[in-house]
């Protein structure tokens, strides 16, 4: 339990950094969301899921040089797992993101 | 037949949504509320002045718990220090990987409500009376003492040694501030283009992230490759000791990763003396033999001991392995003071067998608060502290080991998953990008 209201508080503390940023994306996400939210059902579920490959292969492409590592220092499958967990994880926050941006071109 | 219509969304659909979302984030919220530890119930309440010494780290986090577990105490932290620096940065901002902005903070913005913060050094400690001595002279009394004083750098012991010196001619240390951490990556970073003879050094004394030396010396190797002047490169580690870390399974696995990498190894090498104009370095075996080294750059880690108020003060050890150093005589358990038991220690400061990292505060200043308050309810000190030390040793750019040990030398990783001797690019990924966060929670007395 400690170590999840560690991580927990890990994250906190990132999106406290991050907040100048992300704070104006969830607005604008939020404000878009709540525009086109009749056509949100609309989106197709292949659709978020292809943006959510898309953009996971990039992850994986661009993820270990944006912290200085590389490929080659995936060391076990612990590695692995967490490498491709984050680039996953990227890939659904993209979907999400891009979703109501999807359903705005919806007819 | 005729086709289906568009369906025209209908108030129905726009709830459903809204009930998956709501169950979504109940169940969300559940989880948040049961990973938290148990929050006091209610506050223990209490008059008592509980004095602070050291405002970095230990300090701090041990301030900001008793905050939140204490009802009417008033709590006085002193220490001259306005700015905060996120030490464990310094590996990161010496060997190139992070900019010194990263390592930068202000104390001011970590205190907690109604913190009296008395902006001077502690020069003198009364425990006998329950007081201590400012530099300008003010007399403190408390009721409780927590000594969070960390460790002096004893400098002097290196005969010509000037820590005004780190950056020039080859001349480098991690230890003494973000400073020193900068100009000794300006200098690795000179001396990796043109290579040459590069000495890394320990001392004898217990020191603050034992794993700091063996770290730039990874870090050092690595950059040389990088460059490419690896070749025309000799890089050698002298310890004072007859090892090179304190817990024997990581010492070996080092030893053996740095006889694969080309790092030689001298042992029972003690850095007597530096000549910083002629870049020689003046070593001291046990019996007394002296060799002169030449160096292109020299990394060099200072000999460590607590400092003068307490090291001068009944609160030292008085016999014993901790006694020369002058270190902080608690229980290794408790973290009580063995002889004055108002008084609680946290950090480096500590006469412990282990525990000088930030990791060893983020697991032992809940304990210390905690005993602190059942001291002032009158209970005894419930918790055991194992020593819990943990040293992210990053083995080159981008791959790190975990290392996570106790009192007793036991590697214990947090993860059963992880594997404490792999290099391992999400050990990196935790010293690159998640130990920051995890430190400023531990300040910010949440975890």
């Amino acid at each position: 339990m400690y170590e999840i209201w560690l991580a927990m508080n890990i994250a906190y503390e990132i999106a406290l950094s991050l907040w100048p940023a992300l704070l104006p994306l969830a607005l604008v996400w939020a404000a878009v969301m709540a525009v086109n939210r009749q056509k949100l059902a609309q989106v197709s579920g292949s659709a978020l899921a292809a943006v959510s490959v898309l953009v996971s292969l990039a992850a994986m492409l661009a993820l270990p040089s944006l912290s200085q590592s590389t490929l080659s220092d995936m060391g076990y499958w612990v590695d692995w797992t967490a490498f491709l967990g984050m680039a996953a994880g990227v890939g659904m926050a993209a979907a999400v993101l891009l979703w109501p941006v999807l359903a705005m071109r919806q007819r | 037949m005729a086709k289906n219509p568009t369906p025209t969304p209908t108030c129905a659909s726009t709830p459903a949504l809204s009930r998956r979302q709501w169950l979504l984030g109940s169940a969300g919220a559940a989880v948040l509320a049961s990973a938290a530890p148990a929050a006091q119930a209610t506050k223990t309440k209490t008059q008592a002045h509980i004095v602070i010494l050291g405002g970095g780290l230990g300090g701090i986090a041990v301030a900001n718990r008793l905050h939140a577990l204490l009802d009417g105490a008033k709590i006085t932290l002193i220490d001259r220090k306005e700015e905060h620096n996120y030490q464990p940065g310094y590996t990161l901002v010496a060997t190139g990987v992070w900019p010194v902005s990263k390592v930068r903070d202000r104390n001011a913005d970590f205190h907690p409500p109604q913190l009296n913060w008395i902006k001077d050094m502690v020069s003198e400690l009364d425990p006998a009376s329950n007081a201590v001595v400012t530099a300008s002279g003010q007399r403190v009394k408390y009721d409780y003492l927590v000594v969070a004083m960390g460790t002096y750098q004893d400098w002097s012991l290196i005969e010509g040694m000037d820590v005004n010196a780190i950056g020039q001619k080859g001349l480098t240390s991690v230890y003494p501030s973000p400073e020193a951490a900068q100009a000794t990556w300006a200098s690795m970073d000179a001396f990796r283009l043109k290579g040459g003879n590069a000495v890394l050094t320990l001392p004898a004394t217990p020191l603050k992230c034992a794993g700091a030396p063996l770290k730039m010396t990874f870090m050092l190797r690595d950059r040389l490759a990088q460059s490419g002047t690896l070749g025309q490169s000799k890089v050698t580690f002298y310890s004072a000791l007859g090892n090179v870390f304190g817990v024997k399974v990581v010492n070996d696995n080092v030893l053996s990763r740095w006889k694969d990498l080309g790092i030689a190894v001298e042992t029972t090498q003690k850095l007597q003396g530096i000549d910083i104009g002629a870049q020689r370095a003046r070593f001291v075996s046990p019996e007394g033999a002296s060799t002169e080294v030449p160096y292109d750059f020299i990394h060099v880690v200072p000999p460590m001991r607590a400092p003068d108020a307490v090291k001068n003060s009944d609160l030292a050890w008085k016999v014993g392995p901790f006694a020369a150093g002058g270190w902080l005589e608690v229980d290794k358990a408790t973290l009580q003071h063995r002889r004055y038991p108002n008084v609680f220690g946290v950090g480096d400061v500590n006469g412990t067998p282990r525990g000088k990292t930030a990791a060893t505060i983020k697991k032992s200043a809940p304990i210390v608060a905690e005993h602190l308050v059942d001291v002032i309810a009158g209970r005894a000190p419930g918790q055991k502290f194992d020593g819990y030390t943990s040293c992210p040793l990053i083995v080159k750019e981008g791959s790190a080991m975990l290392i996570e040990f106790d009192y007793e030398g036991r590697l214990t990783p947090s993860l059963p998953l992880i594997e404490p001797l792999q290099a391992s690019y999400f050990a990196w990924l935790m010293k690159y990008r998640m130990l920051k966060p995890a430190y400023m929670a531990t300040l910010k007395g949440r975890v």
